[in-house]
């Protein structure tokens, strides 16, 4: 039984809660600068909107209940890119051997939006066919432009390992979308 | 090339439909705050605020919601209850349940666990038992904590609880089986959850 000093209740309250307001802020700014990032990297990863937003939630909210410990942290965008593909990999994996599989959904669920329905679709349809962790360096090289040391760091992954997996990751998608693809 | 894939790919996330980033923020805060309970006391040993080693008070921590009456060991079990095996129902349930994982407090002495492993051994409502040590605990927190390196390494293996993992003969027999065990000194907490046959036993990852 480890004995504790009890402090004055009304000061640790203050105390607590100003703390808790100065983290709240900071926290609402890290969300403000890097949320919308975020969550279009997890909807290229799962390709649902509303998926997508809930991801982005859970990794947040991760790293809120331990903001006191990173919120020095120089690579703070790295890290939530970390933190964010280990969320989609466990949802991934919870929710492979359950009815829905990312590949055989319909082509083209959701044309008709602004821009170019047709397109959009097909990349992110093309996207869905690749192996996750392919996915994930496709998604961090080349939607967020990380290099690719940053991405191997990222994905806990050898810098060649990256190398290797996009470059087979291109291969896949420029068979599936078409030689003319990529090829500008 | 790489520039060309990068319009591609912003062309893809056009249909973005938007959420206010505030929004976004308090619903992480309200959701990070209910992790940040759940960890608080492991949180507590990483700042080096409390000691927790054997003892079961907890202990207000100046930034969390004081709850002296939430005894140590059974918030670090909590910690792991999002862990339910794949194949298991995600959440615990409070009845009805197949498999049981039986934690005991971290201030168990031998004479306890002895006292407990005998009762589930014995028990003919409980079909097969599997025994998981503090070193097994550990690892799988480490593991569910990979993305937190700094809070894993904070962390002593002295404080996670072992566990007997049970897998009951029939699911009707649950309650019997827990009042029984949850009566029992030294076990801190009883978590159940439906597995098929081929889940782990406990049904925890």
């Amino acid at each position: 039984m480890t004995d504790t000093v009890t402090p004055a209740p009304a000061f640790w309250t203050r105390t607590r809660r100003r703390a808790k307001e100065a983290r709240d802020e900071e926290f609402t700014a890290f969300v403000e600068a890097s949320g919308t990032r975020l969550r279009r990297s997890a909807y290229l990863m799962c390709r649902d909107w509303h998926l997508a937003q809930d991801l982005t939630q859970h990794t947040l909210a991760k790293m809120y209940a331990v903001w006191d410990r990173i919120r020095t942290n120089a690579s703070l965008e790295a890290y939530s890119r970390r933190v964010l593909m280990n969320v989609v990999f466990d949802q991934q994996r919870r929710r492979s051997g359950s009815e829905i599989v990312l590949a055989d959904l319909p082509d083209r669920p959701d044309a008709g939006a602004s821009g170019a329905p047709e397109l959009r679709v097909t990349l992110v349809d093309a996207l869905a066919r690749l192996e996750v962790r392919d996915r994930a360096v496709l998604v961090l090289r080349h939607a967020e432009d990380h290099s690719v040391e940053t991405v191997a760091t990222i994905l806990g992954l050898s810098v060649s390992a990256v190398k290797m997996r996009n470059a087979r990751a291109l291969d896949r998608l420029r068979s599936v979308l078409g030689e003319d693809f990529l090829d500008h | 090339m790489n520039r060309d894939l990068r319009d591609r790919f912003d062309g893809a996330v056009g249909g973005d439909p938007g959420v206010p980033p505030g929004e976004l923020a308090m619903a992480a805060i309200a959701e990070g705050s209910r992790i940040r309970r759940r960890t608080r006391i492991a949180a507590g040993v990483a700042t080096g605020l409390v000691l927790v080693a054997g003892g079961a008070a907890g202990a207000a921590l100046p930034w969390g919601a004081p709850d002296p009456a939430a005894p140590a060991p059974e918030t670090i079990a909590a910690a792991m209850l999002p862990v339910s095996a794949p194949t298991c129902s995600e959440r615990p349930v409070d009845e009805n349940a197949t498999d049981l994982a039986v934690f005991l407090a971290t201030g168990a002495t031998d004479g306890q666990r002895a006292e407990v492993e005998a009762a589930v051994h014995d028990d003919a409502r409980v079909d097969v038992v599997v025994f998981e040590s503090r070193d097994s605990a550990y690892e799988r927190f480490a593991d569910l904590w990979a993305d937190s390196p700094d809070f894993v390494a904070a962390l002593d293996v002295r404080e996670f609880p072992e566990s007997f993992r049970l897998r009951l003969v029939s699911p009707e027999q649950d309650a019997a089986v827990r009042g029984r065990l949850a009566a029992l000194p030294g076990v801190s907490q009883i978590i159940g959850h439906t597995c098929p046959k081929s889940a782990p036993v406990g049904g925890l990852r």
